[in-house]
C-alpha cells in the first residue's frame, strides 16, 4: 500500500523554518533564471515577431540590414511590377520603398541612442500589415511630421503626441503613435521617406524596399528573380528571416542562462539534498515505526520522493509568479530594456515573462525536487525497521 | 561547602506550572559525596542544577564554596562554574568529534594554560580514571562505560571542588555502574573533591555518604549511606 | 584562536551536509563571479580610455550622418590640437553569414600614432603603416580571436559600401581588450575612385588637444566652427563618446545585476538552513559547553566562525570554478561590436577579492541568528527538555 500525500505534505508543514528556506531558495532560482530568460526571450520575440511571413526585403547585395544599404529609384521602377507581387485593389503594387538612418536621440535620463528612423510612404502601412496607428494619426506627406513606436514615446524624450521631437537636422512634429503587437517597429519612428532624404543628405533616396507577395505566389521565385536582375546588384529575403538573423546576436546569451540554469539547479540540489537528508534523520523513528506497520520500501522511498517534488513544484509557484511580477516592475523602472541589436540602433524590449519561458525554469524545478530528494529519500528506504526503532 | 536555604523554583513546561522545589533547604560539608534520589519529578535534578550554578532559583539563597549564586550574572555564573565544578551527565557527555583526551582538555580552554599544560592535565586526569591508553580514540570508539569515564577525568580536569552527576550510571550495566560510583568515591576519598550526585539507582546508596529524599519538590529525610558507614568501618 | 581546531572539527561532524553546503555555495559564487565580469568588462573598458586629452567629433544628427572630408584639415588648423584624423567606418566582415565581428574603420596614417601615443604601438608598425597602402593596424583581442599575426593577409568584405577588399596586418594594437582593425583610408578612396563614385565625406575626426584645461573651449570653437554649415558637429571627450556608445546596454546589465543579487539572497538561505540544521542537532551538547563554563559569547563566536569558516572556503573555491568557466565561456562565444565589452568574460582581482569578501559576510550573515539562538538557550531549560 502507498501512504497518502497529506502524510508528506503535513510533515513539511510540521518543518515550518527548514521548509521555508527550502522553498526559498528554489523559488530564487527560479525567478533568477526566468528573469535572464525572459530577457532574451523577450528581445527575440520583439525582434521575431517583426516582419510577416508574406512579405520580402529587397537591399543591395552583401547589405546585411537596411540600414546599410542603398538603392536607387530606377531598380524601384524596374521591379515593381515582376509577376508575383501583390496589388492593392486599384492595381498598384504593395511594395513600399524605405530609407533608414539611425540619427542621435536623447533618452529621458540624459543619455542619448541610436533610433531606426523610417522614412516611408502611406503604402507602408499596407506592406507592413501588422502596423496599426494606435494614438493620433499618420504624418502627412511633407509636413515635417513624424509617427512614433510605442516604446520611442516610452523612452525619449518629446516623443509624445504634439511634442515637438528633436533628430537629424530638424525638428518633427509628433501626430501618431504606432503599434504592432509588440514587434521591433515600435523602436522606431517614421517620417516621410523624401523629407528624410533631405534632411540626411542622402544622394540615394533608398535604403530598402518591403514587397507583399501575393497570395498562392512563389515567394521564392520571386525573390530569385529579384536577385538575378542582372541590372542592378540586388537581393531579397523573406522578411521573417531577415530579422531571425538580426536577432542571432542574442544567442550568445542563450548559451549564458543555460548556463546559469544549470549551475543555480545544481547549488538549489544541493541545498534541497540538505535538507531532506535532515528530514530523514529527525524522522528515523517514525519511519521504523511506518516500515514495522508493513509499509513498504517503494511506498517509503516515493513518500520522501514526493515531499520533495511537492517542495520543489510550491516553490516553482512562488518564483514563477515573483518573475512576472518582478519582470514588470524592472521594465516601469527602466522605462523598457534597451538593446543594441546588430543594425546599431537600438530596440527597446518590454520585459516580460511570457508562459511558454517558464517550460525550462519548470523543468529545473522537477529536477531539483527529483534529484534533491533521491539520495535521502533512498537512505529512509533503505533504513531496517530494527535499526529505526533502536536509534530512537 | 554547600549551603541552600528555602529554596523555591517554578517553571513554565506548555501551559503547565511546575513547582519543582519548595522551600527546600539543604547542606552539604565539604568533602562529602551525597546522593539525590527520589521519584520522576521530584525535583532532584532541579536541586543539582541550582547548587551546581545553572539555574536560579525563584526565592531562596544558594551559596557555594563560599559564593552567593543569587547575585552573580550570567557570565560570572559561567566563571563560577568553569573553575568550581565539574559536571557529569547522562548523555552527550562528549563532543563526538573530538578524542577523548581533547574532550577532557575543553574546560581548559577556559583558562591561560599552554597547550603543552593543557595536554599534560588532561592526560593525568585519564590516568586517575584509568583510560590513559585510549586518549585518542574516539567517543563512539569507546563503550558507555568508558565514556562516563572520560566525562568524569574532564569533571576534575580544573581541579574543581564540587563535582555533579546528573544519573551518571542511568544508561550502564550493573558491572558498568558499580566501577563508575566506585570511582566517584575514589574522588572524594583521595582527592577531598565534595560529589553531589543524582540517581535512582539503589545501588548508589552503598557507594554514598548521605542520601537526601526528595518528592514533589519537598525534601523528605536525610539518612547516612553506606560509604560513612564503610568509612566509619575502617 | 585556540579554539580553531574545535571549530574545524565541528565542520567535519557531517562531512556530507558541509561538503553539500559547500558545493552549493561555490557554485552560487562562480555564478556571481561569471555574471559580474559583464558589467566589470564594460567598467573597466570605460575607465581604460584614460585619455583625458582626444576628442571625438562627429555630425550632430548621428553617427551614421557624414561629415566633409575637408573639415580635418579645418581642425587640424586649430591652435591646440596637436594632431587630428578621421575615422570612416568600413563595416568589414570576414565571413558575411557571420556579420560584422570586430569594429573596423579606414583612418588617416600619417597622424594616427600622434593622436594615439597612448596606445604604445610599435614604431615600426606605425611606420610601415604609413609605408603599405594595405597595410592594417589591429587590436590583440581580434589577432587572437582569429589567429592572425603580424605579416597575414586577411580580406575583408564590407557591408556598407559594395567592395571587398584584402589587407596585411603590419602591426597590433597591444591592448588584449582591443578589437579594432584600422586600414589606410587612402586605400578606400582608390577603391571607390576605381568604381566611378568618389568619397569625400568621413565619419568621425578624433583629435589629440595638448593640453587638458583646452579640452573644453576647443571642443567648442569646432562646433561653433562649423554651425550652420554643410554639417553641424558635436564633439565630446573620448571618456563621453564611449560612455554614450555603451548606455544602450544599461538596462541589461542591470538585469544582470539584479539576477546576481537574487542568486546571491539564494547563497544566504542555503547557508542559513545548513547553520541552523546543524546547530539544532547539538542542543544538548551546547548546553552541556555552557554548563562546564563556557560563556554565551564564546559559544556564539565558535558557532558564528564554523558558517564563515565554510563560506568562506567556499568561497575561494567557487572563484576558482569561476575563473575555469570564464575560460571556456570566451572560447565558446564571439563579442560582436554590438554587445562589445559585455561578452570579454574576464575574471578580474576585484571581482575575485569582492567574491571572497561576499562569501565572507554570507557566512556571517547566514550564521548569526542561528548561532545566537543557541548561545542564549537557557542551559537548564535545555537540560529539561532534552534528558
Amino acid at each position: 500500500m502507498a501512504l497518502p500525500l497529506s502524510y508528506g505534505w503535513r510533515s513539511l508543514l510540521a518543518r515550518g523554518m527548514r521548509t521555508v528556506f527550502t522553498v526559498a531558495v528554489i523559488a530564487l532560482v527560479v525567478i533568477a533564471t526566468t528573469l535572464f530568460w525572459s530577457l532574451i526571450a523577450s528581445l527575440k520575440r520583439t525582434l521575431v515577431s517583426s516582419g510577416s511571413a508574406e512579405n520580402l526585403v529587397v537591399m543591395r547585395k552583401g547589405a546585411t540590414n537596411d540600414g546599410s544599404s542603398q538603392l536607387t529609384l530606377e531598380s524601384l521602377q524596374a521591379i515593381r511590377f515582376f509577376e508575383g507581387i501583390a496589388r492593392d485593389s486599384e492595381g498598384n503594387p504593395l511594395i513600399s520603398p524605405e530609407l533608414v538612418v539611425q540619427p542621435f536621440f536623447a533618452t529621458a535620463d540624459g543619455g542619448r541612442e541610436n533610433v531606426l528612423v523610417r522614412g516611408v510612404e502611406p503604402v507602408a502601412l499596407l506592406v507592413h500589415d501588422e502596423v496599426s496607428i494606435a494614438e493620433g494619426r499618420l504624418f502627412n506627406t511633407s509636413s515635417g511630421e513624424a509617427v512614433v513606436g510605442r516604446g520611442v514615446a516610452q523612452r525619449y524624450k518629446d516623443a509624445s503626441i504634439g511634442s515637438e521631437l528633436k533628430f537629424g537636422r530638424g525638428t518633427w512634429t509628433v501626430v501618431g503613435i504606432l503599434e504592432s503587437e509588440g514587434s521591433s517597429f515600435e523602436s522606431e519612428v517614421w517620417v516621410d521617406a523624401r523629407q528624410l532624404a533631405n534632411d540626411a543628405k542622402r544622394t540615394l533616396p533608398y535604403s530598402g524596399f518591403r514587397v507583399r507577395v501575393a497570395k498562392g505566389a512563389d515567394m521564392d521565385a520571386l525573390a530569385r528573380r529579384i536577385a538575378d536582375d542582372p541590372r542592378f546588384a540586388l537581393e531579397a529575403t523573406r522578411e521573417i528571416d531577415y530579422y531571425e538573423n538580426l536577432s542571432s546576436s542574442a544567442n550568445t546569451l542563450y548559451v549564458i542562462v543555460v548556463g546559469l540554469a544549470v549551475l543555480a539547479g545544481i547549488g538549489a540540489i544541493f541545498g534541497a539534498t540538505n535538507t531532506m537528508y535532515a528530514a530523514v534523520q529527525a524522522r528515523t523513528s517514525e519511519i521504523g515505526t511506518l516500515r514495522a506497520l508493513g509499509f513498504s520500501r517503494a511506498a517509503i522511498l516515493f513518500s520522501f520522493l514526493s515531499e520533495s517534488v511537492m517542495t520543489a513544484l510550491f516553490a516553482f509557484g512562488v518564483g514563477a509568479l515573483g518573475a512576472w511580477a518582478l519582470a514588470i516592475f524592472i521594465s516601469w523602472l527602466l522605462g523598457g530594456i534597451a538593446f543594441g541589436a546588430a543594425t546599431f540602433t537600438t530596440n527597446v524590449i518590454q520585459l516580460r515573462v511570457a508562459p511558454v519561458d517558464l517550460l525550462m525554469p519548470f523543468a529545473l524545478s522537477v529536477l531539483i525536487g527529483v534529484f534533491g530528494g533521491l539520495a535521502p529519500a533512498a537512505r529512509a528506504a533503505r533504513m531496517r525497521p530494527v535499526d529505526a526503532l533502536r536509534k530512537a | 561547602m554547600i549551603d541552600i536555604t528555602n529554596v523555591s523554583r517554578v517553571y513554565q513546561r506548555g501551559a503547565d506550572e511546575i513547582h519543582a522545589l519548595e522551600h527546600v533547604s539543604l547542606h552539604v560539608s565539604k568533602g562529602r559525596f551525597v546522593a539525590l534520589m527520589g521519584p520522576s519529578g521530584s525535583g532532584k535534578s532541579t536541586l543539582l542544577n541550582v547548587l551546581a550554578g545553572l539555574d536560579r532559583p525563584n526565592a531562596g539563597e544558594v551559596v557555594v564554596g563560599g559564593r552567593r549564586l543569587n547575585e552573580l550574572s550570567e557570565d560570572q555564573l559561567a566563571e563560577f562554574r568553569a573553575h568550581t565544578v565539574g559536571f557529569v551527565f547522562q548523555f552527550f557527555n562528549l563532543i563526538p568529534v573530538l578524542s577523548a583526551v581533547e574532550n577532557v582538555e575543553l574546560p581548559l580552554l577556559l583558562t591561560k594554560l599552554s597547550r603543552a599544560e593543557r595536554r599534560q592535565r588532561a592526560e593525568t586526569a585519564l590516568r586517575i580514571v584509568g583510560l590513559a591508553e585510549r586518549g585518542d580514540h574516539l567517543p563512539r570508539q569507546l563503550s558507555g562505560g568508558e565514556q562516563q569515564r572520560v566525562a568524569i577525568a574532564r569533571a576534575i580536569v580544573t581541579d574543581a571542588d564540587l563535582v555533579v552527576a546528573d544519573e551518571p550510571t542511568g544508561d550502564l550495566d550493573a558491572r558498568n555502574a558499580e566501577e563508575i560510583l566506585s570511582l566517584l568515591q575514589t574522588l572524594k576519598r583521595d582527592f577531598g573533591k565534595t560529589i553531589v550526585i543524582v540517581t535512582h539507582d539503589p545501588r548508589a546508596e552503598k557507594w554514598v555518604d548521605e542520601v537526601i529524599h526528595l518528592d514533589k519538590g519537598l525534601l523528605l529525610e536525610t539518612r547516612p549511606g553506606g560509604g560513612l558507614r564503610d568509612v566509619a568501618a575502617s | 584562536m585556540k579554539y580553531l581546531p574545535f571549530v574545524l572539527r565541528n565542520l567535519g561532524r557531517n562531512k556530507l551536509r558541509s561538503l553539500l553546503t559547500a558545493s552549493a555555495i561555490a557554485l552560487a559564487i562562480a555564478l556571481v563571479c561569471i555574471l559580474r565580469t559583464m558589467p566589470a568588462g564594460l567598467d573597466s573598458f570605460l575607465s581604460s580610455i584614460a585619455s583625458n586629452t582626444r576628442v571625438s567629433t562627429h555630425n550632430e544628427a548621428g553617427m551614421v550622418y557624414a561629415m566633409p572630408y575637408a573639415y580635418l584639415q579645418k581642425v587640424r588648423a586649430i591652435p591646440g590640437v596637436v594632431a587630428a584624423i578621421s575615422w570612416q567606418w568600413f563595416g568589414g566582415a570576414v565571413d558575411l553569414s557571420k556579420g560584422v565581428a570586430f569594429p573596423n574603420f579606414a583612418v588617416d596614417p600619417e597622424d594616427f600614432g600622434r593622436v594615439y601615443e597612448d596606445w604604445n604601438i610599435a614604431p615600426q608598425a606605425l611606420e610601415d603603416f604609413r609605408k603599405y597602402r594595405d597595410a592594417a593596424l589591429v587590436g590583440r583581442g581580434t589577432l587572437e580571436k582569429n589567429g592572425w599575426k603580424v605579416g597575414d593577409v586577411v580580406t575583408l568584405q564590407s557591408t556598407v559600401f559594395p567592395m571587398q577588399l584584402s589587407f596585411r596586418i603590419v602591426g597590433e594594437v597591444p591592448n588584449p581588450r582591443a578589437t579594432q582593425f584600422y586600414f589606410q583610408r587612402e586605400y578606400l578612396v582608390q577603391a571607390f575612385q576605381a568604381s566611378g563614385t568618389p568619397i569625400d565625406s568621413t565619419g568621425m575626426i578624433w583629435s589629440r588637444i595638448d593640453d587638458p584645461d583646452r579640452v573644453e573651449p576647443i571642443m567648442r570653437q569646432i562646433d561653433e566652427m562649423f554651425r550652420n554649415g554643410e554639417a553641424e558637429t558635436a564633439s565630446e571627450t573620448e571618456k563621453s563618446f564611449f560612455g554614450n556608445f555603451f548606455s544602450s546596454l544599461k538596462g541589461i546589465v542591470a538585469v544582470i545585476q539584479i539576477v546576481a543579487g537574487i542568486v546571491t539572497l539564494c547563497i544566504v538561505f542555503i547557508a542559513a538552513n545548513t547553520a541552523s540544521m546543524s546547530v539544532r542537532e547539538r542542543v544538548g551538547e551546547i548546553a552541556i559547553l555552557r554548563a562546564i563554563g563556557f560563556r554565551r559569547k564564546i559559544v556564539f563566536s565558535t558557532l558564528l566562525a564554523e558558517a564563515a569558516i565554510l563560506s568562506t572556503l567556499a568561497g575561494v573555491a567557487g572563484a576558482l570554478v569561476s575563473l575555469g568557466l570564464t575560460l571556456m565561456l570566451r572560447n565558446l562565444t564571439s563579442s560582436g561590436p554590438q554587445l562589445g565589452p559585455l561578452t570579454g568574460f574576464i575574471v578580474t582581482d576585484t571581482i575575485l577579492v569582492q567574491a571572497l569578501f561576499l562569501a565572507f559576510l554570507i557566512g556571517i550573515v547566514s550564521g548569526w541568528l542561528p548561532a545566537l539562538g543557541a548561545s542564549r538557550r537557557s542551559v537548564a531549560q535545555t537540560l529539561r527538555e532534552v534528558f
